[in-house]
């Protein structure tokens, strides 16, 4: 994994205390999806360098992450700015998608 | 060049592998590649139990085992996915989705299949949000929530009983009269006894229904025409499977309405030197056993195709002398005498030609690039391009005209 790893303390550093403009991935080792769209989000973390955030959260390692926002399911990618909540790209997203969704936000 | 292969295979899965460790093994220059994980299908699945040699062997160390294998025989590995094709030349190429393009001579497609989506309202807007297709990576989600299942085969059924281990209801939809289910008797019994596991027949979804989150599934009976709701947090879909094979449309591969490829026994195409294997063909039963046949079939195929491409590349192409190529079979006695008067005729002319004979029976790749059907038949190349078909006579002199 080349992404950073965020734990709940970590998470709520990043995202909140921060309010960096970033995307956090969460997903778990023996999904086949995680396996296809983990490598998109790695590929495109080099081209935002310091302008946006790149995590991942393991969904096994984390519980209470992934339940306080109810997801139901994993890939998803979560976009957060300034502490806020702004939107989510679940299952088999492509590059493009991704790409879109961050130019949006910054 | 370092982007051309003897052969290049679409597909990480078993098909794809067991064609790269008979590839490897044969020499070939072997390229494989596999857009997402390495295992395919076979690597979603958690327990295998039919494949010989491995009384019960979960599908990621299986295909684990068999990439370790085909890298031993020196097969090649690539990330990538491929997007388009062109097979109109003799070296077919690949274009991959980072924009790289690579050679072969020789290509073999096993990129499988993908989860088939019913299309109904919901199903899309709520993928993520309760909508899930994978219960490996999704069920635990659903801990103590009411889950639906859609569809009776062995991995609806299969893949339910793991998600009644989180669940606190499960309710499968079934097209079919009660009792009746598509999977095989084992999982069905096991399912029937399953507490957590409930049966609606004669059924099918109609829409997922939510704001954020699943909430509820309509249900429309078949048999009475009449729709219900049920409360449930997540639909799991298990409605079968599709070929991958839409990055084809446009190659010039002949599929059937579903987009599979059919093939001969051979696992040859309608294209020459292309291939298709496992999920990607027609074919009647669709196992990690079977997919590994294709592979190992394919791949030998390829190879003998390769090695006449290669023949007719030094022996014809790239010959200083004219060549007559002369088809012959070993059951046909004329055609025997034929090539014996154009061996004599090609002695009496040895400055301008040479003779290549060509096995009808065993070389037929190069008899159908040229449309060779009658026996004898000969033509004559010059520096690898048909200049003319002679015209076949028993008599020499008429022969001798033509050659010169």
């Amino acid at each position: 994994m080349l992404l950073p790893q965020l734990t709940s303390k970590a998470f709520e550093e990043k995202i909140y205390d921060n309010g960096e403009a970033c995307l956090v991935i969460f997903s778990r080792k023996d999904c086949h999806v995680c396996k296809e769209v983990v490598p998109t989000v790695e590929e495109l973390q080099p081209n935002y360098e310091g302008k946006f955030g790149f995590y991942y959260v393991d969904v096994e390692e984390d519980k209470p992450l992934y339940q306080s926002f109810s997801l139901k399911g994993v890939p998803q990618i979560l976009f957060f700015k300034e502490g806020e909540y702004y939107g989510k790209l679940s299952g088999h997203v492509e590059e493009e998608q991704i790409e879109e969704k961050i130019e949006e936000i910054l | 060049m370092g982007n051309t292969y003897d052969l290049i295979i679409i597909g990480g899965g078993p098909a794809g592998l067991s064609a790269a460790i008979y590839g490897g093994r044969a020499k070939l220059k072997t390229l494989l590649i596999n857009k997402g994980t390495i295992g395919g299908m076979a690597d979603t699945t958690r327990e295998i139990v039919n494949y010989p040699g491995y009384i019960n062997v979960s599908g990621p160390e299986l295909m684990s085992d068999f990439k370790k294998h085909a890298e031993s025989f020196g097969a090649e590995f690539l990330k990538d996915e491929v997007v388009g094709t062109d097979f109109s030349q003799d070296m077919k190429k690949v274009t991959t989705k980072k924009k790289k393009e690579f050679f072969a001579k020789a290509v073999i497609l096993a990129g499988g299949c993908q989860p088939r989506l019913l299309n109904i309202p919901g199903e899309k807007e709520l993928r993520g949000s309760g909508v899930a297709y994978c219960a490996t990576c999704d069920a635990e989600f659903f801990e103590g929530e009411d889950v639906v299942v859609v569809g009776s085969g062995d991995q609806a059924i299969e893949e339910g009983m793991f998600i009644t281990k989180f669940a606190r209801k499960l309710t499968v939809i079934v097209l079919h009269d009660e009792g009746i289910l598509d999977c095989n008797k084992v999982s069905a019994e096991k399912a029937f006894q399953n507490e957590k596991m409930e049966f609606i027949w004669n059924s099918t979804i109609e829409e997922v229904l939510g704001e954020d989150n699943v909430e509820r599934v309509r249900i429309k009976n078949l048999k009475t025409g009449s729709s219900s709701n049920l409360d449930c947090q997540g639909v799991f879909f298990f409605v079968g499977m599709i070929p991958a094979t839409q990055f084809l449309k446009g190659s010039g591969i002949e599929m059937d309405s579903r987009g599979y490829i059919p093939v001969n026994d051979l696992m040859e195409t309608n294209l020459s030197g292309i291939f298709a294997v496992g999920d990607n063909r027609v074919k009647y039963l669709r196992q990690v056993v079977s997919a590994a046949g294709d592979g190992a079939t394919a791949a030998v195929a390829a190879e003998r195709y390769i090695e006449e491409l290669d023949a007719f590349q030094n022996n014809i192409a790239n010959s200083d002398k004219k060549v007559l190529l002369v088809f012959f079979n070993a059951t046909n006695t004329e055609s025997l005498e034929f090539s014996a008067i154009m061996e004599e005729l090609q002695q009496e002319y040895r400055e301008d030609y040479k003779i290549v004979k060509v096995d009808m029976a065993t070389k037929k790749n190069i008899a159908e690039k040229y449309e060779v059907k009658m026996l004898p038949t000969v033509i004559i190349f010059d520096k690898g391009e048909k200049i003319k078909e002679l015209e076949c006579s028993m008599d020499k002199a008429n022969l001798k005209i033509q050659l010169i």
